[in-house]
């Protein structure tokens, strides 16, 4: 297997609160692995860890073969592989959805224009934002389409992997599915992904691995199946318990 | 007779723009990057920074412009004429000022506008630039156009250095013609107008860039 992400014994405290208590996973190319748990776990600490929004204590994170937590890596350079796609959008709210794309491409990667929009044009469509929405601002955006276009301006950076921190969780209910399709649709496609998320339905369509979070450490992992019908350890049984309850079994 | 001094006293506003103007234009250069290292600088820097904010806010304009006009610029070596030495003081003064207007902007474009900048790769600096100030130099216009309304009326008191702005001539003329009452009615009516037009102009510009949609929540 080839690994592209691999995190190491991951420590994060704030303060007396330690949020992270040693993780340790990796993620192969083309693989597409989530993490679930309750909150408060340490799931959005961990991502942020992963590319490095927030420094870990302790441990160590490979992008590739490069150690990100070396203190002689350029960590903008390597942002620019690790696509992140965040809860609450975070979209830019002065750029229209093609130059939310686009600005990545334009000042980080420093492409021409031209070069820019076509590969902004196409993230675009393939996350299926039509013409129409192209020169919309994000405030006369939906917010499954707003999650789209943030999907579509990480994707477009040609990330090795790309992170997701609970990208349904802001939405409203009947926006949920389009966001989960555009997902599944990557994921089939061989992105990488590592997704926090509480659709079990989604992990259990694509995902290769589920890894449960709680208390700052990964207590089970395994096929997503076997996880989630079959858990081993009793908080796990009892938080998939909770959400089947509350979604009842949504695919 | 009073009418005959109007075009003398009209020939104030000239003088009363390149106060306001040199003014405003002088506390932009410096109110903005106050504000950046406000919110993104170091201790020390803050610290530093807060001294500045501190006395220009503090110290009456009056003061400022004797100490200046006659103790700072002369011990630095340049007399300076009263027009340059009143800008530059306004401008030390609503650079101070507009530090706050731009602070309080670049913090109500939100944390995860510089997070989302962050994660695509962006260094610090390009963020600022490409992402944070262009949004908060938006939300600062309606903050702005208030700093504009209270300089043009602080730009008057410069009339004790003999900077021959609109209230300085009006004494001139009050002085000649021995009428009080019209020549400064027609001075404040001035004021007024100019503070009506150029508030009005800044409402164009605050809704012409205007994102589309988008209601801050400050």
């Amino acid at each position: 297997m080839d690994v592209v992400l691999r995190a190491e014994d991951i420590h994060k405290s704030y303060g007396k609160t330690k949020v992270l208590k040693g993780v340790s996973f990796e993620v192969g190319r083309g693989e597409t692995k989530v993490i679930c748990g309750p909150s408060g776990a340490g799931k959005s600490t961990l991502l942020r860890c992963l590319n490095l929004l927030t420094r870990p204590d302790k441990g160590r994170v490979w992008l590739e073969d490069v150690e990100l937590t070396s203190p002689s890596v350029n960590i903008n350079k390597m942002r620019q592989k690790i696509g992140f796609v965040f809860q609450e959008f975070n979209l830019f709210n002065h750029l229209t959805a093609l130059d939310n794309v686009m600005i990545g491409l334009t000042k980080v990667k420093k492409l021409p224009k031209d070069e820019a929009r076509r590969i902004a044009k196409e993230a675009l469509l393939t996350v299926h934002i039509t013409e129409d929405l192209w020169n919309k601002y994000p405030a006369q955006l939906s917010g499954g389409q707003k999650q789209r276009v943030a999907i579509a301006r990480a994707l477009a950076m040609d990330p090795v992997i790309i992170l997701y921190d609970e990208p349904t969780s802001a939405l409203d209910p009947h926006l949920i599915g389009e966001v989960l399709e555009v997902m599944k649709e990557l994921a089939r496609r061989k992105v990488t992904g590592l997704v926090v998320t509480h659709e079990i339905g989604f992990a259990l369509s694509v995902a290769d691995e589920i890894m449960f979070m709680y208390n700052g450490r990964i207590v089970e992992r395994g096929p997503p199946k076997e996880v989630v019908f079959n858990p081993k350890h009793e908080v796990t049984a009892r938080f998939f318990k909770r959400i089947s309850e509350l979604y009842g079994g949504r695919k | 007779m009073f009418w005959a001094y109007v075009p003398y006293m009209l020939a104030g506003v000239l003088w009363t723009f390149a106060l306001v103007g040199g003014g405003l234009g002088l506390g932009f250069l410096i109110g903005l990057p106050i504000a950046i290292g406000q919110v993104y600088g170091g201790r020390v820097v803050k610290a530093f920074l807060d001294v500045y904010v501190w006395f220009f806010r503090g110290v009456p304009l009056l003061v400022l412009l004797f100490l200046f006009y006659w103790g700072v610029f002369p011990a630095l070596g340049h007399k300076l004429p009263a027009l340059e030495a009143s800008i530059i003081v306004l401008g030390l003064r609503s650079g101070a000022y507009q530090s706050q207007i731009f602070r309080g902007a670049i913090e109500s474009v939100g944390e995860g506008q510089m997070v989302a900048a962050r994660s695509l790769g962006m260094s610090r600096v390009s963020a600022i630039l490409h992402i944070i100030l262009p949004q908060a130099l938006r939300i600062a216009i309606p903050g702005w156009t208030n700093e504009y309304a209270i300089l043009l009326k602080d730009s008057a008191i410069c009339f004790t250095l003999g900077v021959l702005e609109i209230l300085t001539r009006t004494r001139y003329v009050v002085i000649a013609t021995g009428e009080a009452l019209l020549p400064y009615i027609t001075a404040g009516f001035l004021f007024i107008f100019l503070t009506y037009g150029g508030t009005k102009v800044f409402n164009v510009i605050y809704e012409k860039t205007r994102i589309p949609g988008l209601v801050w929540r400050m």
